[in-house]
């Protein structure tokens, strides 16, 4: 059985280490008010990954709050990943914080997995001086590897050494990867559902789970049964295709003249993305790892590869092309600038698969829904302006018309289930809504309304929230029917619903009280008063 | 001659015979007719092919229409579908939602620019199963047909709000939404609460005929229903307006 011995190593937290803050402050990254990442010191006041942004501010209301920023995450990492390319040449780089490499080569030129992990880590401790941790484990298998990292934080704290600093290499050694795996959870695969189907069968740990025939595992849960077995048997995910992929899949762009600005080489980027991807699905093939490489005018090279858990999609590869150009484009002149632009920039898959993907319905399925929505989504936004095509998300709020909000569709992933848009979203009770059914037609710019009683005099309503008479005839001045007049006799109405809105900030303070109005053509209406004026909000 | 006859006998005995049921299943072609998006139970007698056939133009017109138009949108988009709203910056997909309309399949192109909207129809019509289009903005004559050929070859169901009086071509059908009665709205007390619509369809080819149902809008309790049911709770639940806003701080300030 030939698995890849590799070394892993991990930043903890380096969503907040990129930003840059330190340790012993505390700080938490959020994705759509989601914490996604705490710094230790905000672990410490109880915040943990998941919570929601203002249950962590409730916990510890000094927390700073930062945006989660993908690109600056891997322009950060980019010096790092450098550091370690002084090693070894063939590093991969996984999520935010993580990269690996194969040790063979390396352990054997400088004596021992335990010096080459020692090395690495003080190379990539010593650029990251105290802004964060550093965290190295060796094993056989990149998974086992990754695990040993994190691993290698519990040795520090168990041993209570005094090094809070850097904590001491995790090495498994060779062949023991399986013994490594079998005590740990079975949560470590990753896959939630699968995880859960697992446990409840009472396998907890991998090595329950590793216990079992890979037939039988095969036979139940299919592909990725297969998968997840093989990770916790401590093999790689993949079986080492022996095939090597054409020579031919890779796709290169020449730049003419060369690209010295980064939005050029992301263009290119996303074309050769869609070129590899194309010819990847015309085999059949799927792509876990991919290498980019970029050529300056001058010959420097700059190569990474990149890796991915599930098969690396058009965009993402486009993505990735962009972190590491902007890393490397951006670098200080020191820690090798190139001298000029980037003349030559390649795609290479390093790892292919057989693509087992989705097989689409017959009137095609939701993924290529998605997919042809996202460029008609694109062509539009080329046509009328990147916020022109918005998608609704739920918002809590008392007016109708502030219950939706509007997020440039650009912003979303069209294919994944967004929850902002479930009517789970606004938990929070809001009373002094109006009540359902809700008004068909909001206008975002009220209209003026003129509400007379039947003696033709202007309605008012007291400070008491008491209507002055009762209303007779209104006028409407409908966008629809613009110079004319809509003269309506009411016949019934309800009200005034007064509301007064954050009456403790003078910018947003709002003063209004509600009718509701019935015509005598049928129609039904909202009006507002507000300062005296009535406004028509709302049409049924 | 007469062996010839028993052969052809034999072949047809041993032909496996199919229900009429079977058959529908294997037909290998789909008719248009069989395209149809699906409309609530209480709207099916306005279409004499059971629903709105993909492809089609359909105007909306009348007081409520809008409502309508939202119930079939929530309707006919099934699992897979996705729905554009072009100019329309006044539907409320608050309301769209209470009648099932789900918020994760709508995109908006708020204002599609003057001249432009031909464009972004034709690009909107390769990717979403209906298309809601304002009477505000306008196409020519040539585009317009053309569209309506997009919209069939991709069977995409274009809405014309406020009757489709703005569009150049002749409309597959056009529902007329009247409001007969509110209920749940007094002198000075209550809120509304639901009504009762008479929709009338016309149109041409198969939804020629003209035909009309009456049906509740929604209220409180969920989707449209047909007026023959007995309205449910239209006098119970009192209005919870007033809570928590009872108490204004400043009366002595008109509002």
């Amino acid at each position: 059985m030939t698995v890849t011995r590799m070394l892993t190593l991990w930043c903890p937290d380096w969503p907040v280490v990129a930003w840059g803050v330190p340790l012993d402050e505390p700080s938490v990254v959020v994705v759509a008010n989601r914490v996604v990442a705490t710094s230790p010191a905000a672990r410490g006041k109880g915040i943990s990954v998941g919570q929601r942004r203002r249950d962590a501010q409730g916990r510890c209301p000094e927390v700073a709050v930062l945006e989660r920023d993908t690109d600056r995450e891997a322009r950060n990492f980019e010096p790092l990943a450098s550091a370690l390319e002084a090693i070894t040449p063939r590093v991969e780089l996984g999520g935010a914080g993580l990269v690996s490499f194969p040790t063979r080569g390396p352990s054997r030129f400088f004596g021992g997995d335990q010096k080459i992990a020692a090395r690495s880590r003080d190379a990539v401790a010593g650029l990251l001086g105290d802004r964060g941790l550093v965290r190295v484990g060796v094993a056989d298998g990149s998974f086992a590897a990754g695990l040993a990292a994190r691993s290698a934080s519990a040795v520090v704290s168990n041993t209570g050494a005094s090094s809070i600093d850097q904590a001491v290499p995790f090495v498994v050694p060779p062949g023991e990867s399986r013994e490594f795996l079998a005590p740990l959870p079975i949560q470590t695969l990753g896959r939630d559902k699968l995880v859960d189907v697992l446990g409840r069968l009472g396998l907890r740990t991998l090595g329950d789970f590793a216990a079992l025939s890979g037939g039988d595992v095969v036979g139940r849960f299919g592909r990725e049964g297969q998968l997840a077995h093989r990770l916790a048997c401590g093999m790689d995910e993949y079986a080492p295709d022996l095939r090597t992929p054409a020579k031919d899949l890779s796709a290169t762009w020449l730049f003419e003249p060369v690209a010295d600005r980064i939005d050029r080489c992301a263009f290119a980027a996303k074309a050769l993305a869609d070129e590899l991807h194309g010819r990847l699905s015309a085999n059949g093939l799927a792509c876990i790892r991919v290498a980019i490489e970029a050529e300056t005018e001058n010959g420097e090279h700059h190569l990474r590869l990149w890796r991915h858990e599930g098969a690396l999609s058009a965009a993402a590869l486009a993505e990735r092309a962009r972190w590491q150009l902007d890393g490397w484009l951006q670098a200080s002149s020191s820690k090798g600038k190139p001298t000029s632009g980037v003349a030559r920039l390649s795609l290479i898959p390093d790892e292919v698969v057989p693509d087992s993907g989705r097989q689409l319905g017959f009137w095609g399925g939701r993924a290529q829904r998605a997919d042809q929505l996202t460029r008609a989504v694109a062509r539009l936004q080329d046509l009328l302006g990147p916020e022109s095509v918005t998608v609704p998300e739920r918002r809590g709020s008392r007016a109708v018309a502030d219950q939706i909000s509007f997020v440039p569709a650009a912003a979303v992933d069209l294919g994944a289930p967004r929850l902002a848009t479930e009517a789970e979203w606004v938990q929070e009770p809001w009373p002094g809504q109006l009540p359902l059914p809700a008004p068909t037609k909001v206008l975002n710019d009220p209209v003026v309304v003129d509400l007379r009683d039947a003696t033709n005099k202007e309605i008012g309503v007291s400070g008491r929230g008491e209507l002055s008479s009762e209303p007779a005839i209104v006028c409407l001045d409908l966008v629809a029917n613009v110079g004319k007049q809509i003269r309506n006799r009411v016949v019934a109405w309800a009200g005034p619903w007064p509301t007064e809105e954050r009456w403790w900030d003078e910018g947003t303070h709002r003063r209004r009280a509600r009718l509701q109005l019935e015509l005598d053509d049928g129609s039904a209406h909202v009006v507002v008063i507000e300062h005296g004026q009535w406004w028509l909000e709302a049409t049924y | 001659m007469a062996q010839r006859g028993t052969v052809q006998k034999s072949v047809a005995s041993v032909r496996p015979r199919l229900d009429a049921e079977s058959l529908a299943k294997i037909r290998p072609t789909t008719l248009s007719l069989d395209r149809i998006v699906e409309v609530p139970d209480p709207l099916r007698p306005l279409f004499p092919a059971g629903g709105v056939q993909r492809g089609w133009n359909v105007g909306l017109d009348g007081h409520g229409s809008w409502g309508v138009g939202m119930s079939l949108l929530a309707n006919g988009l099934g699992d897979e579908g996705w729905v554009a709203i072009v100019g329309l910056p006044t539907f409320s997909l608050v309301a769209a939602a209470s009648y099932g309309l789900r918020l994760d399949r709508v995109i908006m192109v708020d204002e599609p620019g003057p001249g432009r909207l031909a464009t972004v129809l034709a690009t909107l019509l390769e990717a979403v199963d209906m298309v809601v289009l304002s009477p505000y903005y306008r196409v020519g004559t040539r585009d317009a047909r053309r569209l309506v050929g997009r919209a069939r070859e991709q069977e995409t169901v274009l809405f014309h709000l406020d009757g489709g009086t703005s569009w150049p071509t002749t409309l597959n059908m056009t529902l007329v939404a009247t409001t007969l009665k509110w209920e749940g709205l007094g002198q000075g007390h209550g809120h509304l609460r639901k009504r009762l619509i008479r929709v009338e369809a016309s149109g041409r080819g198969a939804g020629a005929q003209n035909r009309s149902v009456d049906i509740w809008l929604p209220d409180h309790t969920g989707p449209l229903r047909a007026y023959k049911q007995s309205p449910i709770g239209a006098l119970s639940a009192p209005s919870a307006i007033c809570d928590g806003v009872r108490h204004v701080p400043s009366m002595d300030r008109a509002w």
